[in-house]
C-alpha cells in the first residue's frame, strides 16, 4: 500500500534577499520552520534548511532499517544512535552523505553489527533513492 | 563555492514494530526530538513525522528556493510562491519499500511573468535543485506550475 506525505512551503521575494515558510507538518509532529538562503548557506542561526531536512529523512530511515535488520537475525537492539550528515556545494550538488551507528545490542559482535549497519546502509529507501548519486559513507560500531 | 554541512541525529529505543525514535536537527536545532514509529510511517501519521515527509520538507523547500532563484535570474523576481510537495513511499514487490514519486506543485505570483515563462522557470528550478536530483535513483518527479 502507497503511502504519501504532504509539505508546503511559501517563500517570499529573491533567492539572495526573501525568505520562506515551511507550513506546519501534515502530521502535526512540528510547527512551521523558517528557511533563507544565508541560512541554508551560511550559519543556520537557529533555521532548518532542506539538506538538514535530508539528513534528518536519511538518519531516520538507516536508524528504522538497522534496527529491523537487527531483529530479523535474532539479536534486537536495546538502542541504537544514528546520524547523517549532508554536504551540499553549491552548483554541483549534493555530493555527501555521512552516515554514523552506535549501537546496544546484547549478544552481538562488532563485525556482526558493522555488516548489519552496512546492509542498512544499502537497503533504507532513503538510500535507494539516492543511490548512484552523493558519495554515502558508514562509521559503525557499538556502543 | 564553500561546502554547506548540515547534520541530523535519530535515537532509537526497541524494535521495529514497538520501537520509538526521536529525530533532532544537530546543526540548526531548529527541531528536536520528533519521535516517529513503523505504524505511523506506514499508516496513519497520528502526529508523529517521517522519513517521508521530512523529505516532502526536504525537496518542497529546495525546489521553492531554485524556483526564486530562476525567476529572479530571468528578471521577474516572484512577490510570492507557494509550493506542495507530496512525497509517496510503495512497498515494490521483490524490492522492499521504496520512494517512488515526488509531486511538485507550484502557484506563484510572479509581476511581468507569464504562465509560459512561469512554467520554464519551473521546469529549470526542477532541474537545477539538487534534491530533485538526488532522489531519481528510485522515484519520479512531476512537476505543474501554474500563476496565481
Amino acid at each position: 500500500m502507497a503511502t504519501d506525505r504532504t509539505m508546503s512551503t511559501t517563500w517570499h521575494g529573491t533567492l539572495m534577499e526573501g525568505s520562506g515558510t515551511i507550513h506546519a507538518a501534515g502530521s502535526g509532529a512540528f510547527g512551521t520552520l523558517e528557511v533563507s538562503w544565508p541560512s541554508r548557506a551560511e550559519a543556520p542561526n537557529g533555521k532548518t534548511s532542506p539538506e538538514e531536512l535530508l539528513a534528518a529523512a536519511h538518519s531516520a530511515c538507516f536508524a528504522m532499517a538497522l534496527s529491523h535488520g537487527l531483529a530479523q537475525a535474532g539479536t534486537p537492539a536495546a538502542s541504537l544512535d544514528t546520524s547523517a550528515t549532508v554536504t551540499f556545494v553549491p552548483g554541483t550538488g549534493i555530493t555527501k552523505v555521512a552516515l554514523t551507528a552506535r549501537g546496544a545490542v546484547p549478544g552481538l559482535d562488532e563485525s556482526g553489527f558493522v555488516a548489519a549497519a552496512e546492509a542498512a546502509k544499502a537497503g533504507c529507501p532513503v538510500s535507494k533513492a539516492l543511490a548512484g548519486g552523493p558519495e554515502l559513507t558508514l562509521d559503525a560500531a557499538l556502543a | 563555492m564553500p561546502r554547506i554541512v548540515r547534520e541530523a541525529a535519530v535515537s532509537w529505543e526497541g524494535n521495529v514494530a514497538r520501537g520509538t525514535g526521536a529525530i533532532s536537527a544537530v546543526s540548526s536545532g531548529a527541531f528536536t526530538q520528533l519521535p516517529y514509529t513503523v505504524a505511523a510511517r506506514i499508516g496513519i501519521p497520528e502526529g508523529k513525522t517521517s522519513p517521508e515527509e521530512l523529505l516532502a520538507a526536504a525537496h518542497g523547500g529546495c525546489f521553492t528556493m531554485s524556483l526564486a532563484s530562476e525567476l529572479t535570474q530571468a528578471g521577474t523576481p516572484p512577490e510570492r510562491l507557494e509550493v506542495r510537495c507530496v512525497v509517496t513511499m510503495d512497498e515494490i514487490e521483490g524490492k522492499g519499500h521504496q520512494i517512488v514519486h515526488s509531486e511538485i506543485e507550484a502557484h506563484g505570483t510572479v509581476p511581468g511573468c507569464d504562465e509560459a515563462t512561469f512554467a520554464q522557470a519551473a521546469e529549470a528550478a526542477d532541474a537545477g535543485c539538487p534534491l530533485s536530483a538526488l532522489i531519481r535513483a528510485s522515484a519520479t518527479v512531476a512537476v505543474s506550475a501554474t500563476l496565481s
